[in-house]
């Protein structure tokens, strides 16, 4: 993690580009969404609350599925001396049972153990939001905009990317010359180390519907690992499924092939050219599901559209899924 | 609709994840039926352990059997094709599923993480995914059956893990489910229009359509089911080729 003043890039925040090149995409629909879920609480006395930040440190903070980053775990109680104090998610754990289960180990005394209390697991995006939620529901802490830490920790090899793109533009106007059917969409799939990158096209009309270029992509990694284990070679490039993947596509996917690629857990995704019917990414594209970034699923993967002609693709046909 | 005849390819969907389960699948399972013949012609299990990928779902997998029989980029078929499978298709298939065209889809419990028809999102209906293409969707048959065979499985996980997880998933639950929303994924029309009126009492209590729980579907082996039905499958493309005139492969 890098200040925002030391990032060797170029980022405007407030536009989400980095470079002046790569347009973050995501889910603009939900950013002032609190999804408030219920936690459990209990009291304690103030003088145990060292113990008490220690026992959520060695037994809950790793396992929660919700991150209480952005807000205060303590709180004031109702009678002085006393704290009420969130302990974990019910996602954590979901019956009383369980819970009591949990707190038997707890090298503090409480009382009050409930779950009524509901706090915002979305961290607000604006310091009035977060005073309006604090209010509302539980303190919070505000530092920033959540989205201006997640801009400042990407990691972008801006020579790599440029290289990438340049060939995935030059195979897919190659595709669109010589296959006169199949839409000239591609995509490239880049291994977690950088060491490998697999090219993929579209087949469709030769091969199956169901064949776009990242359900391709998808098996030669596959095809790839498989004759890496009968090789029984070089352990240093063992993969599993696209973990951590790269993948770069001339066209925005459809819904089928956005949801293959949180199935697939890559990395992040960079395309070139929008599709505003048949794209399953961006916010103002088809449905606006915005796969990646979509608060239902989750698991995530990071979307960037490329901003800028220098690397043109064919057209196609605007009801296409890619 | 004739529940006792969607019923009666769901029991063969249930007994086909219970086959997965024995080995060493993720217990979810599908088939799919030519409806003009009312013949099996395919069916899918997970594949993604020995595929490598987190793609080779049950429904890709008996998408792959349909292609290979009547030709990979035959979409025709799939418009006289109902598919059965034990749990709600996910998003990715889902939207598989309705860029083929398919006629219609039977399903036991939801997918809550994943759901493609209606948990998460509504692929089978919606406009960016090959609006052309819209399917009949029929959630909760043999929905019981389906949650407890994944029970079974995450037990099982679990007792292999190195860490096992200390809650929720420790102990199998053999009585209790959650109730079944079936507002999730219909309105009280479209139940209606499906179910029929007498059977709107399910509806509004959030009931199954069956009480009780088949365990003979999901505890008895059934190696000797899975051989029939990779018979009956064989036995379809048989049949198809025999009259390749009156069923024209385009």
């Amino acid at each position: 993690m890098v200040k925002k003043k030391q990032n060797p890039y170029h980022i405007n925040y407030k536009e989400g580009i980095v470079e002046n090149c790569l347009l973050q995409i995501r889910n603009t629909g939900c950013c002032d969404d609190p999804r408030v879920k219920n936690v459990w609480t209990v009291d304690i006395r103030a003088r145990d609350s060292q113990q008490f930040i220690e026992f959520i440190r060695l037994n809950i903070q790793s396992n929660d599925p919700v991150s209480f980053q952005h807000i205060k775990r303590i709180k004031k109680g109702e009678e002085s001396g006393v704290l009420t104090v969130i302990v974990c998610s019910k996602l954590l754990i979901e019956e009383q049972d369980d819970f009591l289960l949990l707190m038997k180990d707890a090298p503090f005394e409480y009382y009050n153990a409930n779950d009524h209390s509901a706090v915002p697991t979305a961290a607000p995006s604006t310091k009035e939001l977060s005073l309006k939620w604090s209010a509302l529901y539980w303190p919070l802490v505000w530092r920033g905009n959540p989205n201006d830490q997640i801009m400042n920790d990407y990691v972008f090899d801006m020579a790599f990317i440029r290289n990438t793109l340049t060939t995935l533009s030059k195979v897919s106007l190659d595709q669109a010359e010589k296959n006169a059917s199949d839409p000239p969409v591609v995509s490239a799939f880049v291994s977690p180390n950088g060491r490998r990158v697999i090219y993929s096209t579209d087949s469709r009309c030769s091969t199956s519907p169901l064949d776009h270029s990242i359900m391709q992509g998808i098996r030669s990694v596959a095809a790839s690992e498989h004759e890496r284990q009968a090789k029984n070679c070089d352990q240093a490039e063992e993969t599993y499924l696209c973990l951590n993947f790269d993948v770069y596509t001339t066209h925005e996917p459809c819904s089928m092939c956005s949801m293959a690629l949180i199935h697939s857990r890559i990395k992040r995704c960079i395309f070139l050219q929008p599709m505003r019917n048949t794209g399953a990414l961006e916010s103002q594209s088809g449905d606006k599901y915005c796969m990646h970034n979509n608060h239902a699923l989750n698991s995530k993967y990071e979307v960037f559209r490329w901003l800028g002609s220098e690397y043109p693709v064919p057209e196609v046909n605007s009801d296409i899924c890619c | 609709m004739d529940l006792e005849h969607h019923l009666r390819y769901m029991r063969m969907a249930t007994k086909l994840a219970k086959y997965a389960l024995d080995h060493d699948e993720t217990p979810v399972a599908c088939i799919f039926v030519h409806t003009p013949t009312d013949q099996v012609v395919a069916y899918g299990m997970n594949d993604t352990n020995r595929s490598l990928t987190g793609i080779a779902h049950a429904e890709f997998m008996g998408i792959a059997q349909i292609q290979a029989k009547f030709g990979p980029l035959n979409t025709e078929i799939f418009r006289n094709i109902t598919l059965y499978v034990t749990v709600e298709p996910c998003i990715m298939c889902a939207s598989a599923l309705k860029q083929l065209g398919i006629q219609k889809v039977v399903f036991g419990c939801g997918n809550e993480r994943f759901g493609g028809n209606g948990s998460i999102l509504r692929i089978h209906q919606d406009s960016s995914t090959a609006p052309e293409n819209s399917h009949i969707s029929v959630p909760g048959l043999l929905r019981k059956e389906a949650i407890m065979l994944l029970r079974y499985f995450y037990v099982r996980e679990n007792e292999r893990s190195p860490k096992p997880r200390a809650k929720a998933n420790r102990k199998l639950d053999l009585e209790t489910f959650p109730p079944m929303d079936w507002s999730i994924y219909l309105s009280k029309d479209g139940f209606t229009s499906l179910f029929g009126e007498s059977l709107l009492e399910y509806y509004d209590k959030k009931l199954d359509l069956s009480e009780k729980l088949d365990w003979d579907l999901i505890d008895k082996n059934q190696d000797l089911f899975f051989q029939d039905l990779q018979n009956k499958c064989e036995q379809f493309s048989l049949q198809a080729a025999k009259k390749p005139k009156s069923q024209p492969v385009s």
